[in-house]
């Protein structure tokens, strides 16, 4: 990498609503956690500043609205995406069976130019609820699900504890900088005044 | 009160805190008198971190869409920004900032926490050097007479306020900001605070633009209370300007049409090839050390002119000075130059060109605001000229004011170009138009108060009065022009160029210089109406002003008077201006013969 200036990683959070996006990117930037739930309205963004390899970072990280009604940004959201973070709830197996969904929408929307090696992160969320004990998605099964779709990273979370939250995220932005393209030379044309000349001179005519 | 006045710093921008707005009429500042108008308001607890959810008491922001049905947005709720810091706190961004306005407005004691807060946030801008610089509004004897002189002399390049961001009241409190982002939400730049940590701000605009375009739809315009959200998108590159200065709509969407060309200028608009094939594809790079670039032509839309009428002016001069420039830059132009400028700041001193199309107005006011800031031998690109490639430009400055500037499309050509431009300084030093291009810096130009008398034939020239009889006359405060002429722009419609009046007592000010730039500004957008317009004359008055417009199909007049102007008088002066201005056109234009620029 030639260049040290700071870059901007684009990170989108998708899963279904109630799994807690919004709980974990809250936990991670503003450690800080409430148990009230509270539909995301459209689309929510946090900033956080990281240090990673002697380099800062931004991350602009999209928490989207899990709820189909909000679902209207579409392309917009996912454009220019650096790293995509599907949630499920461990404890509600609807949400894991819809990370195919999710995941499908997104490659479809942003297109990425290599979808099979675009960097996700799954995060499964609430191992704290109930002690573990009302948890119907087991962490082989999840594993499992990740080791299919090319061995996407897998984290067991908990937004509540704080639980692995900020390695989750580290693993996230080292993703997004893997997929970093290489950097291509800005040349634009100069103008060719005789070439033009001739093109003038052609329209003139008629 | 007077804290509050000393922290807000004087720059060319008031725009950037809402705190300096100036109030005309006669406002009782007293704590009481603020409280009994604003009772609803909350003034005390507006910097307060926990006054969270005011957005939601707020869902009016009217939007106004292009073409169909005004579909409400509720910009608050739908997406809210969040900073690092709170969550909750940056749901009201546009509201807040509305409220800190009436409060910064009022003086009133209760705003000493922001006075407090701006200073500091103010004192770590290291850069800004220009905020160090005192007021100086209310100490007009100090200003010269001569706006434009004035205002380059204080006004220092470069970007201001970078450590703030969207969660500072400071930021939220400046009058105008300007952003670019991409179309995937990436800041660009943004003129004020740090693009980096306006990440989340950035995403909060292209969502709002694209919930729109998502409705087959496309946003101009959002107003909220005394802000407008002006956006414009061009391709890959969304540019949005939130200003709450009361320049018309059409004159900010203007700026960012103006804010894109030079982003044009520096890059062309390849860039849009590149975000094709990578949304990911990050510009702010190739804009690294620009931002001199940038600040000075914000400051250009606050004075500049050019910036809404699309002419140029010409440095006044002797015509056979500038006939003597001229044909030495036709003597080089054939030899690969495409055009060859001599300017003196934003004034054209001569212009030529090789190439039958002429320079647009706009395209010069870019290069110059870009030259004036950079480097001597660059690739440039003229976007109304060809958008998509570049030219290189040799600059030569001949003294502090004026300079050379020699476009080609070869980008070997520097040594032959220093060549020309060493024939060419040759033959202005010999036949003095450097010499006069200096004195006519210091005495020319029109002033009101030198209207001729007419019938007369005395002033055949802006160059044969004593000058200095002329600057003592202009000593004399509160003289103005015949019939209480204050100030004059007159934009010839054939040649796009204008011409204004050098700024005289009463207008010596800063404030009022702006003031007034600012009713023109208005005065052309109206009068320039597409739903009402296009009208013909215009005479208003107002407690500032009496504003006369003339619009016909070789010129536009602006005029300001003294308020208490008799309109048949008015009428009269308008007149006798126009017939000043064609007695010594050849001084003031650059007229069809010598350049190739007529058509």
């Amino acid at each position: 990498m030639a260049s040290r200036r700071r870059m901007l990683l684009k990170v989108i959070i998708l899963g279904d609503s109630g799994v807690g996006k919004t709980s974990l990117m809250n936990q991670y930037v503003n450690r800080k956690f409430s148990n009230q739930y509270k539909a995301t309205i459209g689309a929510d963004f946090l900033t956080k500043e990281i240090q990673f390899e002697d380099r800062l970072f931004t991350l602009q990280i999209w928490d989207t609205a899990g709820q189909e009604r909000f679902q209207s940004l579409g392309v917009a959201f996912y454009r220019g995406a650096d790293c995509c973070v599907l949630v499920h709830d461990v404890n509600v197996m609807k949400s894991f069976e819809s990370l195919s969904n999710w995941r499908e929408e997104f490659l479809i929307q942003a297109s990425p130019s290599d979808p099979e090696n675009f960097p996700f992160v799954v995060l499964g969320n609430k191992i704290d609820v109930d002690g573990g004990n009302s948890r119907v998605v087991s962490e082989k099964k999840a594993k499992a699900w990740c080791a299919s779709k090319g061995n996407i990273p897998y984290f067991e979370t908990s937004a509540k504890e704080g639980f692995n939250v900020e390695a989750a995220f580290e693993c996230i932005a080292k993703n997004a900088l893997k997929n970093e393209p290489e950097e291509e030379m800005y040349i634009p044309d100069t103008i060719d005044v005789a070439r033009e000349r001739q093109q003038k001179s052609s329209g003139c005519e008629c | 009160m007077t804290s509050n006045a000393s922290s807000s710093s004087f720059s060319d921008e008031d725009e950037e805190s809402a705190g300096q707005k100036p109030k005309t009429g006669s406002i009782d500042y007293s704590p009481d008198a603020i409280e009994n108008q604003l009772p609803s308001i909350a003034l005390n607890t507006s910097i307060d971190e926990e006054k969270v959810s005011v957005a939601d008491d707020h869902h009016e922001p009217v939007t106004e869409i292009a073409r169909g049905s005004s579909r409400e947005i509720e910009p608050e709720r739908l997406i809210s920004s969040t900073g690092e810091s709170n969550l909750s706190t940056e749901t009201g961004v546009w509201r807040n900032s509305s409220k800190v306005e009436v409060d910064g407005a009022t003086s009133s004691p209760c705003s000493s926490g922001y006075a407090g807060e701006m200073g500091t946030s103010s004192g770590t801008a290291s850069t800004s050097g220009a905020d160090d610089i005192q007021e100086l509004r209310n100490n007009s004897s100090s200003v010269g007479n001569d706006g434009e002189v004035l205002h380059s002399a204080q006004w220092v390049p470069g970007k201001r306020h970078v450590d703030e961001d969207d969660t500072c009241m400071s930021w939220r409190e400046r009058k105008k900001h300007f952003f670019v982002l991409s179309h995937s939400g990436k800041p660009i730049f943004s003129r004020y605070g740090n693009e980096h940590k306006l990440a989340g701000f950035s995403a909060t605009l292209q969502a709002i633009i694209s919930f729109v375009k998502d409705g087959g739809d496309r946003i101009h315009l959002i107003r909220a209370g005394k802000h407008q959200v002006v956006f414009l998108v061009k391709g890959p590159i969304y540019l949005v300007c939130i200003s709450c200065t009361e320049e018309p709509y059409e004159s900010l969407r203007g700026q960012l049409e103006l804010l894109y060309g030079q982003m044009v200028l520096i890059l062309t608009e390849s860039v849009s090839r590149y975000f094709e094939k990578n949304p990911k594809f990050d510009m702010t790079p190739l804009l690294g050390g620009t931002d001199a670039v940038f600040s000075s032509l914000f400051h250009a839309f606050s004075w500049n002119p050019a910036s809404f009428l699309h002419a140029y002016t010409c440095l006044p001069l002797p015509c056979a000075t500038r006939q003597a420039a001229a044909a030495i830059l036709q003597d080089v132009s054939d030899s690969g130059v495409i055009y060859s400028m001599l300017m003196c700041k934003y004034k054209v001193v001569s212009l030529v060109g090789a190439q039958k199309a002429p320079l647009h107005p706009d395209d010069m006011l870019l290069l110059a605001n870009f030259v004036m800031t950079s480097e001597s031998f660059s690739p440039i690109c003229l976007p109304r000229y060809n958008a998509m490639a570049f030219l290189h430009a040799y600059v030569h400055y001949f003294d502090d004011d004026t300079y050379l500037v020699l476009l080609t499309s070869n980008s070997d050509a520097f040594f032959h170009l220093k060549d020309c431009r060493i024939q060419i300084e040759n033959v202005l030093v010999k036949s003095n138009v450097l010499s006069d291009i200096q004195r006519s810096l210091l005495e020319g130009g029109m002033r009101v108060e030198n209207l001729p008398l007419y019938p007369s034939t005395r002033y055949g020239s802006l160059f044969h009065n004593e000058p200095s009889d002329r600057s003592q006359e202009s000593l004399q405060p509160g003289i103005g022009g015949p019939d209480g002429l204050w100030h004059f722009i007159y934009r010839s419609m054939n040649l796009d160029q204008y011409v204004s009046s050098k700024f005289s007592s009463p207008i010596t000010t800063h404030q009022h210089q702006k003031r007034l730039y600012r009713a023109y500004q208005k005065l052309y957008a109206s009068m320039h109406d597409k739903e009402t317009g296009p009208h013909k004359t215009q005479f208003k008055r107002d407690g500032n002003y009496v504003l006369l417009c003339w619009v016909t199909t070789d010129f536009e007049l602006y005029a300001a008077f003294d308020p208490l102007a008799d309109k048949g008088s008015a009428i009269r002066i308008c007149n006798r201006v126009c017939q000043w201005v064609k007695d010594v056109e050849n001084e003031i234009f650059l007229l069809g013969g010598g350049s190739t620029f007529a058509w």
